[in-house]
């Protein structure tokens, strides 16, 4: 994927985020980007780590600050948590020269906006941590072990809550197999 | 009488101080090196004054790590909420002591690894994925290093340095606690990391540009580690299970908000005056090609004791003689350097061209590499580097709120970021009667469908 293709596909993103209600901050765009890329395998090609709230990219950060400069994504302060993110007009012209990117990925950037759109941020850090325990640390088989796996790694997520998370994640990644028996997006 | 303290001139600082085995570390042969890597690489053929080194960088690092330290962790500074959030025993007389020599150790460190000319090469002269900071861990965690974080009392555990000097992005296969990764923003962090305070001041003086001042005394008095603000409301559904992790990080008093606004527009003024200055950046190219052909396989070992022998000195004699035999390994490139012969600008970011193409300067580059040759033709894309705007400012009422929802400044600095194309001086003025001819048709993205 090149940088206009990746620019194409984290815009609609964030557009269809806001649809959603997303506050839309950068932990939101986070989060959606990692289901993007670990449920349909979108190529954007992030890096995550376990930090702050959860998995978290710096690649994207950058990219994100990236977009800015280029007058792609917008910043507007929102009292009284920070700032929210928005796309431009330019944003737009860049998503009407990859009609191709967007039929390819466009289902899959729609269904990741709608199952995360209304979430907060405590919903979210559940959520990408129970993906991120579900898919990277393989060693936890069960779900009682993974939502332990989720508690220890965030104190503040008790296990019933850990447990929560993970059911509503396997939830979410059945009807995106769904998505993908009966789309054009594949499924990771 | 042995002398329980040592201290240093320093421009900036005035006086660094360290004890006899904080000495060890300054006389350790890594360290030593950093006497002869330049700061800001070869822009002292633009700035002739900055001929200063990664060694006094470092000693200053060292200077104000300490200094907030001191103030982030005194008695008071820290509220409940954060102690609840903290090590029980983390901000004890042991502790402290403990943290705050792992916090100076990993400021003295920090930039060990660095190869010659700093950050001039490091991209393409390195294997995929590896940087300074996998050369600054190798260092840190040597041999001739453990000897003297054990013979500290009490004795360091080098993971410790290295988490705080790297922090979690460097070293993503570490776990970091709370306070670690406080500690390591105390160095690394993108808002107020006191690499980037010791930079921005020193690097101004030595530069003699005056736009990297800002009142970094008041700036560190109001430091203090807080618990951001929840984005997003998660106390939405009052489930109280729905509330986001509380995350401790470096922030400041109300009082202090104009110092941090100064910091950060002080950055964006010397990226975009100095650190970005295209001659600055064409010399760099220059140096990379020179290198791309004279060190041995093209590129930098990754060898600790061969990075160890290697310093600015080497490679400039290196270039210095090449510039004078038309037989040498990138003897075109060293001419160059020394003849001031550098590759003038074809085309610089500008708002007009991203707003039809964010990949503008690509395009261009690539154009012109068909047009002209890829001989004469250099692309330097420089995306903004990580910058975090917002952290959390404790108001007089107590309460915790966003920088960005505070400052009417902070939101609207822009991203410090340059894509130059460079050509030949022998085809300059072709090049852009071409370009002024072709610009809009070069530029205008191909819809994927015209792609196939």
């Amino acid at each position: 994927m090149d940088r206009l293709q990746k620019i194409t596909v984290l815009t609609r993103l964030v557009e269809r985020l806001k649809a959603h209600e997303s506050w839309c901050g950068e932990t939101h765009i986070q989060k959606a980007t990692l289901f993007l890329q670990e449920l349909f395998e979108v190529p954007t090609d992030f890096e995550f780590i376990l930090y702050k709230h959860g998995p978290f990219s710096f690649d994207l950060r950058d990219e994100l600050v990236a977009m800015r400069a280029d007058m792609v994504l917008e910043m507007f302060p929102t009292d009284p948590y920070g700032s929210s993110w928005r796309i431009t007009e330019n944003a737009t012209r860049i998503q009407s020269f990859h009609k191709q990117t967007l039929a390819k990925y466009g289902e899959a950037i729609e269904f990741v906006a709608r199952k995360t759109g209304g979430k907060n941020v405590g919903e979210l850090e559940r959520l990408a941590t129970a993906l991120w325990v579900t898919r990277r640390e393989k060693k936890f088989s069960t779900d009682e072990e993974r939502a332990e796996r989720i508690h220890q790694l965030k104190p503040h997520v008790s296990v019933e809550a850990a447990l929560g998370a993970l059911a509503q994640l396997q939830e979410i990644e059945r009807d995106a197999r769904c998505l993908s028996a009966t789309g054009s997006s594949s499924v990771g | 009488m042995l002398k329980p303290f040592h201290e240093v001139r320093d421009p900036i600082h005035v006086f660094v101080r360290f004890d006899g085995i904080e000495r060890d570390v300054i006389n350790s042969r890594p360290f030593q090196r950093l006497r002869h890597i330049h700061q800001l690489a070869l822009s002292y053929l633009v700035y002739p004054g900055a001929t200063h080194r990664r060694f006094e960088h470092s000693l200053g690092v060292m200077e104000l790590a300490s200094r907030v330290f001191d103030v982030v962790t005194a008695t008071g500074a820290l509220s409940e909420d954060v102690l609840d959030l903290l090590p029980p025993d983390a901000v004890n007389d042991d502790s402290r002591r403990y943290w705050r020599r792992v916090v100076r150790m990993a400021a003295l460190c920090h930039d060990m690894g660095h190869l010659p000319f700093s950050h001039a090469a490091e991209k393409e002269l390195l294997p995929a994925g590896f940087t300074h900071e996998h050369l600054t861990r190798a260092i840190i965690t040597s041999q001739e290093m453990e000897q003297i974080w054990g013979a500290m009392t009490p004795p360091l555990r080098s993971v410790d340095v290295v988490k705080v000097a790297l922090g979690p992005r460097e070293a993503p296969d570490l776990h970091f606690s709370n306070w670690e990764t406080i500690l390591a923003e105390i160095i690394v962090g993108s808002a107020f990391g006191v690499d980037r305070m010791d930079y921005l001041l020193r690097d101004s003086h030595h530069t003699g540009v005056s736009y990297g001042r800002f009142d970094h005394y008041r700036l560190i008095d109001t430091l203090r580690i807080l618990v951001q603000p929840t984005v997003g409301g998660g106390e939405a559904d009052g489930d109280e299970n729905a509330e986001a992790e509380p995350v401790p990080s470096l922030g400041v008093e109300e009082g202090g908000v104009q110092s941090a606004e100064a910091l950060l527009l002080a950055r964006y003024f010397m990226f975009s005056q100095v650190y970005l200055h295209p001659v600055r950046r064409v010399y760099d190219i220059h140096l990379k090609d020179f290198l791309a052909q004279w060190l041995p396989g093209g590129r930098f070992s990754t060898d600790v004791e061969e990075l160890l022998r290697m310093t600015d000195n080497e490679v400039t004699a290196a270039f210095r003689l090449a510039a004078l035999d038309a037989d040498a390994p990138g003897h075109d490139a060293a001419r160059r350097i020394l003849q001031r012969d550098h590759f003038r600008v074809l085309y610089e970011w500008n708002p007009d061209d991203v707003r039809v193409n964010p990949e503008a300067g690509c395009a261009i580059a690539e154009a012109a590499s068909e047009k002209f040759g890829a001989d004469w033709v250099r692309h330097d894309p420089v995306p903004p580097k990580d910058t975090s705007l917002d952290f959390p400012v404790r108001m007089r009422d107590d309460r915790v709120v966003s920088a960005l929802a505070l400052s009417r400044n902070i939101a609207h600095i822009p991203p410090a970021a340059v894509d130059y194309v460079f050509v030949a001086p022998t085809i300059r003025r072709r090049a852009n009667d071409w370009l002024t001819k072709k610009r809009q048709e070069i530029i205008t993205p191909k819809s994927e469908t015209e792609n196939g």
